[in-house]
């Protein structure tokens, strides 16, 4: 499996730190509760592994918002809910203004604006701390298990995930999310590569 | 009486700035357009104070938008009001003569934007 030298690693940590804390401070205003989330543990793992520690193995069927973003590298980036709690966090953005009818009828819109609020934070920090610019698809909304969610780009494929363990966590409700990047070979050689730029820039 | 244009592809997010907008200034109509070119229809027979623009949305961006909006509508105060929150994005807002405030669409931030178009 792919690895970063632990220099490499840390600079990956410490921009992610960066673009995960706007993150969270993004879904807190989203939902208007307190979210706290762990430092996040950085794993280059393949679709399967990803896949059974979203609970594929025992059917469990998760939310997610997948977004292209290319430029200094490209990548497929996903956030993921438990599909169960998807409701809930939509009626925690709108409020109690719908009706349940109404919030299922905007249920897939609202997680994917969520989506893009939070990957866009993520990928935003990217994006600040090279100079160098991400362009990012429009969101768009799957339901299925960790498998059909991660399996969506198909085909023949040889890279890894960044499986980048967020637990946001919203204080009061005890939901977790988890944002993963789909990263090809060039993709990956293109990320190492961003990695020595940003650790070049800051030794200058 | 004054009229705001909301321009987002997100049914949510229209719904949360005029939700917002609502309760601050019920007086106030907002209009709403799922798009750029839908918000330069609407500019036909539209002559709104404030425009709030998201940047990502299919067929015409909100930077295409402003180009196309500001000539026809120079009195309008336009504000980008989008998740891409890259130091780029900023600058090129700017470079437009564009406000800029990230999403999400919350009170508060909606309230900033009302003081952006009342400081005028």
């Amino acid at each position: 499996m792919f690895k970063l030298s632990a220099l490499q690693h840390d600079a990956l940590v410490e921009i992610f730190n960066l673009g995960v804390g706007q993150a969270a401070a993004a879904m807190s205003r989203i939902v208007k509760e307190e979210v706290t989330m762990s430092v996040p543990l950085i794993a280059f793992q393949s679709r399967a592994q990803v896949a059974q520690t979203l609970g594929s193995g025992e059917g469990r069927r998760i939310s997610a918002v997948a977004q292209q973003f290319v430029g200094a590298f490209n990548t497929e980036a996903f956030l993921m809910f438990p599909e169960e709690k998807s409701l809930e966090i939509v009626r925690l953005m709108v409020g109690q203004s719908l009706t349940m009818e109404e919030l299922g009828e905007m249920e897939q819109e609202a997680m994917s604006e969520i989506g893009n609020i939070i990957l866009n934070s993520c990928m935003g920090a990217f994006a600040n701390a090279s100079g160098r610019e991400l362009q990012g698809s429009l969101p768009i909304y799957h339901a299925g298990t960790g498998d059909d969610i991660l399996g969506l780009s198909g085909k023949e494929w040889d890279g890894v995930v960044l499986a980048l363990k967020i637990d946001f966590n919203i204080e009061k409700r005890h939901i977790h999310g988890h944002v993963a990047f789909l990263l090809d070979m060039t993709a990956l050689q293109d990320l190492q590569q961003y990695v020595d730029d940003y650790l070049a820039g800051l030794t200058k | 009486m004054i009229t705001i244009l909301v321009v987002d592809d997100s049914r949510v997010s229209r719904l949360l700035s005029k939700q917002f907008i609502a309760q601050k200034h019920p007086d106030w109509t907002v209009a709403e357009a799922a798009s750029g070119e839908e918000a330069l229809e609407k500019l036909t027979h539209l002559s709104p104070a404030l425009i709030l623009l998201d940047l990502n949305m299919p067929g015409m961006g909100g930077f295409a938008a402003a180009e196309k909006i500001r000539p026809l509508r120079p009195a309008a105060r336009i504000v980008l009001l989008t998740a891409n929150v890259q130091d780029a994005t900023r600058e090129r807002a700017a470079a437009l003569g564009i406000g800029f405030a990230e999403k999400p669409i919350t009170e508060t931030r909606i309230d900033q934007v009302i003081a952006f178009l009342e400081s005028r």
